[in-house]
Parts: C-alpha cells; structure tokens; sequence
C-alpha cells in the first residue's frame, strides 16, 4: 500500500508521545558528571616543585609561573596564573604534572561578567610558603 | 502557441536572479556560503564560497610540539574527534616506527567505532531537519542515542566533544572499571532505537521521493573528483579503507561494507545507515577479545621523530583523512598537511547543482555530510 | 446545561427589550455581543493552540516543551506577547509600503469572518446562512493573497519565492477542497451547516465518504500552510520565507491568523464528517458544545501529529500531486456517490 511508511512513522511518533521525557531539570537537576569529568582546575601548592613541566605542556601557553630558588638551591612556588580565556581543557598539564599537583574538579559553571574579575583565574599564594592553597 | 511553451524562450519575458544562501543559514551545517543563479526555481549556476572559519591549525602545528598537535587536530572535525586523533596518532607512529601494545589497540578499535556511531547519528538527524523542519523528532531521538555515547566517551577520557585522547604510542588512560558494563548495556538498547529512525525516515514516501534521484553522481565520476567514504560507497564503488589497506588491527575483524547502486542522495544515506548497523557488531567483536595489558608504549618524554615524511590516511566518518608529516628531527613538526574529507567531497557539488531545483541544493548539501571545522581547516 | 448559552442569550435579549428598544436595534446589539464573543474565543484559543503546538511537539520529541512560566507552562504565550509588544517594528525602506502593512491584517480578517458561520453547538450559530458552506469556501479562498502580498512587498528574493510557492500551493488544492465537499452536500441535499449536521443523526459522513475525508484532510493541511506542505515558509530552505521581514508584532498577527485558520478549518471538518456537535452513541447528557469542542481538539491534535513526523515536499511533486491524484480522485467520489445516492432512493 502506498502510504505505509507514512503510516509507521506516524506509529512511531504517538508511542513516543507517551513515553517520559528524557530531559534534566537544569538548575534543580545537577548532572552527573565522571570521575575524570575536565572542569576548572585546582592547585595542591604543597606538592608542586615549580619545575615548569605543566607550562610547557600546555599547547595555548595558559599556564605563568613565578618561582625563585631559596637558600638551598631549590625552587619553590610563588604565583600560579592560569588564564582560562585560552584554555582547552585538554588535560595534558594535568598529566604530566610529577608530584600531582594540579588536577581538575568537577566545576563547570565557569560564566561571568567581566573579563578582568574572574575569567584570570590567578592562584597567587600568599608570602608565607606553608598554606595550602584551592582555586 | 503550444510550440511556445515547450521550448525554452518564453513569450514572457523573465529574468534569472541571485539568490545568497549566506553563512548564516538554518540548514548549511556552518558557516558556508552558496551562491546560486535561479531561473524560476531552477538553479543555473552555483558558486561555494568557504573559508569563513579558517583558524590555520595547519600552520599552527608547526609551532607545537607533536603531542600538543593532538589537541588541535580534535577541532578539525568535531563530530568525530577520535578518529582524527586517531590519523594523526597513527601517521607519527609510522614516522618514529613503534610498536602499539594490544590493549590499546582495542580500545583504539572501541573508541573509533563508537565515534563512528555518534558521527553518523548527528549526520542523519540533522539531514532529515534539513529537508523538512519538522523532521527535528528524528533528531531529538538521534540526539538522545547520541547522549549515551558522549557520556561513555565522559567516563573514559573527561570531556564530550574534544576528547585528545589519543596519544602516540597508545591511548592516554585505561578504561575505569564501570565502562564495559555500561557499554554493553547500551549496545544491548541502541538497536531498538536505530530501528525507530528508519520509520520516520527511510520508509517516509514523503522523503523518498525528496531523496530519490537527486544528486546523482555515477561511480567513473566519484572517483576522478576524489569522493570518499559513504559518498562513494553510495555510488556502486566498494572502497572501504578498513577492507582495502587495513591500519591497526582491522583486518582481524569481521564486518562487512554496504555498497548501493545508484549514486542519489537516498543511496547516501542509507549507506550511512547501514555503517551503524556493522559500527555495533565490530564493537562487540573487539569487547570480547580485549586482552590485559599496558595502554601506552615506552616513549621518551619529548618525542623526535627521525627526520623524512609520512603519510598515512585512515577512513574516517566522512571519508578518507589523511595525514602528511614532514620532520626534521626537531621536536615540533615541520609541516603538517590534512588532506581534510569534507573539502574535497565538497568539489563536485558546484557542478552537481545544475539543473535542479532551490530544494535539492539543501538536499544535495546535507547528503554529502560536511563539517565546516574540516572544511576550512 | 446543554442550553445554558441559548438562556443567557434569551435573557439577555429580555434584557434589552425591557429597557424599551426596538426589535431591529435588540437585533443589532444581540449581533455585536456575538461578534464580540467571538473575538475573545479566537482570541483564547490561539493562547490555547500555540500552547498545545509546543506542548506536543515537546511530548513527542521527549522533552518537555515550555514548562517554567506558570504550572506546565500555560502563561508562556502571555510572555511571548509582552516580548513581542516591546520590540521595536522595523520597516525595511525598500519594501512597498502599503501592502506590506496591510497583508498581516488582511491574514487575519477573513479568519475572523469565518467564525460566524460554524454551528459550536446545538443552535449556537452566530448567523445561520442558507449557503454556509459556500461561504466558507468563498471567505477561506481569501487566504492566499495576503501571503502573496507579503512576499512580493518584501523586496527580499526569499519572500519572493515563498509568495510563489504559497499561490502556486494554494490555488492548487482548492479544486481537491471544493470537490471532496460536494459529496457531502449531495447527500444532506443543503448548504445549511446545521441541516448538515442534523443529517448525520443516522451515521456520520466519515463512513459514508471516507475517501473524500482524506482528500479533505489533505487539502485542508495544504491551505492552511502546515506540514507537510509548508513551502511559503521553508524554514530550512528560506529562512523564513514569506515571513522573513516581519517584525514581531505584524508576525504575531500572521500566527495568529494561522491557528485560528487551523481551528475553524477543523471546526469545518468536524461539521462536514465527524457529526457537528451531535453526540455518538446516544451519549446526550454530556452537552453539544463540549462534544463539538472535544472533536474538534481531537482533529487539531491529529493535525499537529502529522506535522510533526513528516518533512516537506519539493514543489513540483506537490503540484503533481494535488492536479493528478487528489483531483480525479474527488472527481471519482462524486460520481460515486452521485451512483450511490440513486440507488439508494430508487432500492
């Protein structure tokens, strides 16, 4: 018959009109995100040697760090900037960190409403080396 | 007077007209531009225009090391980033000559098809809108399959779209433990699904008859423009590169390559659709083959390739992508070239135009499955 | 309750001929209180008709449709209208200005003028003419040379070619309208819309004439300008087509000429074949108005069914269409039934 195919689609659209929407409620409904989900990022300053690896991973140059060496020869931490304007969230700082020191969270409401206010994300510590420091 | 008016000089005088089908533009998948010379509703002459999204990744490979290439060439083709990942993998591991372990290569296999699948749902939905806006039903089932893939591809590698998940040598992380559970269940439920969008679109009289005859390319012409990929198959050539050159472990599956005769832009699509069907089945092959193993091979921490050139191309959803690699021994390529799909399926098209109608050019376009990312590059 | 309009309207005309007017002018105010009774249902049901148009698109495609302003999202088309008066309304200078205004208007007029002629229930007929259904036609034909004037006003090549397409469209299907109608009027023997329906007491005339049901139905879903016969505005194709330099307000007004178009051309297939305001199965204590309206309601949601699972036809294959199958096969049906009728009163 001519119109079969008609006829089946139209079979196939009122059967799907009764079924439940699929739909998440946004701001009542968080999603579920995974585990390895790439979000904003966030910095142990702890761990981290400064040693630059992460910088120079980074395909779109996202990452400055500022360091100095103390007394004995070694590097510590003093500013972590990342200007996430630029950022792919590829992930490869993330994996090539040594100590782990950078990672990403689960956080992906990253709008706002100036360029200058939060879109520089700046980590920068404070000039006592022994806190520890979130995004 | 009936002589008058089956000939082509009418005794009204008419006029042909251009008509600007601009970047913006409901149905070209992108910014594209078209411009068409119409004479009633028939086209006479048609001219694309493309570059409105050139970002130059080409050039800019030159100035990245060869792992952060992989994050650029995500964006290219953005429906289907893990094959572009792929190519472009597989192109410096022929150049350096290293050994991928087994694992990865399966779980390369796994990734691949599944971007196949998700590449192909999105190609379908949005061609169906194309011809009629409120085909979008089929696209919203489409879209809610696709869902469940980007969410596989979440828990494997953090992000949905531009995934860099590939690296030389492997894959850069194993699979997390909820994977295969969850890619069985949905391996279990997408047929059912897929069975649903051939209701509302193949079986259609309504879009057949859109569909049928349009568009025709015959299987000599195919291959002197450099068609590739479902286009061709469409037209009666059976030139599959995962049967013909076989890279990576394909050869070690069983699948077979649906070729249709007439070269329309229905056979097009139906081919697409088949490609889904035998997607699943290599799917289920690699899972239950899937040995233990490492993920990535030994590779120094900045990877120098030998200098000299490569190339290596790989059957991507849209066509044959291949990849050109020169290296002079540094630790960033010295020229990368993309011989991109989707720009070289798009040539015939200005000539296949001619003759029919303002609707078929939208038809024709979407049959041919571009992505305006690959296109301009 | 199956009166309770009919009463109000009694007591009403009391009313006014207590208060020591003359029959005429009582007659004259009783006509104005109708005109405007209809204005608020159109009004009313296009609230409820572009509602329900999202709302099932939405089920069907598993989401839900508008559902944040107000419970389920009933206030959604009172925010639309706030959105749409606040814009500002451009005129393009090229465009040629009086048609260009006036074709939203002239969309919406004939539609109006349609209502007064549909029985919403038993005796509730704005005005009773003894060529109702003539009128209809006539009236309804009006339809096709606002879209032309808007396309061809718009001095926009792709409102050009969806005026094209929409007089090419709707002159076409008229014949396949008018003549899947004379089937019906053959067998009530009248025009009258409520004789109509009183002569489906026995059985309807969708049994009776299903094959001129279908011509109708397609005929009507092409001159009403919906899917899948929506070529003057392609979307896809013309962006929006004829619609294409509209702003909000003239927009709104070509929307809601088209849904109330879409209720009355159902009223009109619920009074031809599906028995009027007559209740099936002898169910009478349910009034006629509500029937009316139920069936009614139930053919827009097959309307809004179809538009939404099909894509569109290219125009030669629509004109083929409509001039070499839906018009010989009217023509059939009348003979048919014309055969049929003589029998019928000769056995």
């Amino acid at each position: 018959m001519y119109g079969k195919g008609l006829l089946e689609g139209m079979a196939v659209t009122l059967k799907n009109f009764f079924k439940k929407n699929v739909t998440e409620m946004y701001p009542e409904e968080k999603p579920r995100l995974s585990e390895r989900f790439h979000g904003s990022f966030v910095l142990t300053a702890d761990k981290c040697i400064a040693c630059g690896i992460c910088s120079n991973a980074c395909p779109n140059m996202v990452i400055k760090i500022g360091s100095e060496r103390d007394e004995n020869k070694k590097r510590f931490l003093t500013s972590y900037e990342m200007d996430i304007q630029y950022c792919l969230f590829c992930g490869l700082c993330v994996e090539s960190c040594p100590t782990d020191a950078i990672n990403f969270n689960k956080e992906f409401e990253l709008a706002c409403y100036s360029r200058q206010g939060v879109v520089l994300n700046m980590w920068k510590r404070p000039e006592n080396i022994n806190s520890s420091n979130e995004g | 007077m009936c002589k008058d008016m089956t000939t082509k000089e009418h005794t009204l005088k008419t006029q042909e007209f251009t008509l600007n089908i601009g970047p913006q533009h409901p149905s070209t998948h992108g910014v594209f531009r078209l411009v068409l010379t119409l004479d009633g509703e028939t086209i006479t002459k048609a001219e694309s225009v493309v570059g409105y999204l050139h970002r130059g990744i080409e050039k800019l490979a030159e100035a990245r090391t060869y792992t952060q290439v992989i994050t650029y060439t995500d964006r290219m083709d953005y429906l289907s980033a893990m094959l572009t990942n792929l190519g472009y993998v597989q192109t410096v591991e022929k150049l350096i000559e290293i050994k991928v372990p087994e694992r990865a290569e399966y779980i390369r296999i796994i990734m691949a098809e599944l971007q196949r699948m998700a590449s192909h749902m999105v190609a379908i939905g949005s061609y169906v809108q194309d011809v009629g806006i409120t085909g979008t039903s089929i696209f919203m089932y489409n879209l809610i399959d696709r869902e469940k893939i980007l969410d596989l591809f979440e828990m494997v590698s953090g992000s949905r779209l531009t995934y860099s998940y590939m690296r030389i040598g492997g894959v850069a992380d194993d699979l997390p433990l909820e994977f295969i559970p969850a890619l069985e269940k949905f391996l279990d439920e997408v047929p059912a699904s897929i069975e649903q969008y051939w209701a509302l679109s193949s079986k259609n009289e309504i879009f057949q008859s859109r569909l049928r005859g349009v568009g025709v390319i015959s299987a000599e012409d195919a291959i002197n423009y450099g068609f590739s990929g479902p286009n061709l198959r469409g037209s009666g050539v059976d030139y599959d590169l995962r049967k013909a050159e076989p890279y990576g472990i394909y050869d070690r599956f069983d699948f077979n390559v649906p070729v249709l005769e007439n070269g329309d832009s229905l056979d097009r699509f139906l081919c697409r659709g088949a490609e889904l069907e035998q997607s699943i089945k290599i799917i289920r092959q690699a899972i239950k083959d899937l040995p233990e193993g490492e993920v990535i091979a030994k590779m120094p921490k900045v990877i120098k390739p030998p200098k000299g050139e490569v190339y290596h191309q790989i059957e991507s959803s849209r066509g044959i992508l291949g990849y050109y690699i020169v290296s002079d021994g540094s630790s960033k390529p010295y020229r990368m070239h993309v011989r991109r799909p989707s720009f070289i399926n798009l040539i015939p098209m200005d000539e296949m135009l001619v003759g029919l109608k303002l609707a078929d050019a939208i038809t024709v376009l979407g049959s041919i499955d571009i992505v305006l990312g690959e296109v301009d590059g | 309750m199956n009166n309770i309009f009919l009463t109000i309207a009694d007591m009403l005309r009391s009313l006014f001929l207590g208060f020591g007017l003359s029959e005429y002018v009582v007659e004259l105010v009783m006509a104005a209180i109708y005109a405007s009774v209809v204005f608020a249902l159109i009004g009313l049901l296009v609230l409820i008709l572009v509602l329900a148009e999202r709302k099932i698109s939405g089920y069907i495609q598993l989401r839900p449709g508008p559902n944040r302003v107000g419970p389920h999202g009933i206030f959604q088309l009172i925010a639309d209208m706030l959105k749409m008066l606040g814009k500002e309304s451009i005129t393009p200078a090229a465009v040629d200005k009086w048609p260009f205004v006036l074709a939203p208007i002239l969309m919406f007029v004939p539609t109006m003028l349609l209502y007064a002629v549909i029985p919403f229930g038993e005796g509730m007929v704005a005005a009773d003419l003894n060529l109702g259904v003539f009128y209809f036609i006539a009236i309804g034909s009006l339809t096709t040379l606002p879209l032309f004037m808007a396309g061809w006003s718009s001095s926009n090549k792709y409102s050009l070619i969806g005026g094209m397409r929409a007089v090419a469209q709707m002159v076409s299907y008229e014949l396949p309208l008018i003549f899947s109608i004379l089937g019906v009027i053959m067998i009530a023997g009248s025009m009258r819309m409520n004789d109509i329906v009183l002569a489906q007491s026995g059985m309807w005339f969708v049994i009776l004439q299903p094959i001129a049901f279908l011509v109708f139905f397609i005929s009507a879903l092409a001159e009403l300008n919906r899917a899948p016969f929506d070529l003057p505005e392609g979307e896809t194709e013309l962006t929006a087509g004829v619609f294409t330099e509209y702003t909000p307000m003239r927009f709104a007004l070509f929307q809601m000429a088209e849904y109330g178009n879409v209720f009355i051309m159902s009223g009109l297939m619920v009074t031809l074949f599906l028995g009027g305001w007559q209740a099936p199965f002898g169910l009478t204590f349910i009034p006629s108005y509500i029937w009316f309206f139920a069936k009614v309601f139930m053919m827009i949601f097959v309307i809004m069914w179809v538009r939404w699972t099909f894509p569109r036809i290219r125009v030669d294959k629509l004109m083929d269409f409509g001039w070499k199958f839906l018009l010989p096969v009217s023509l059939v049906n009348i003979f048919v039934t014309g055969i049929g009728i003589y029998l019928f009163q000769n056995f």
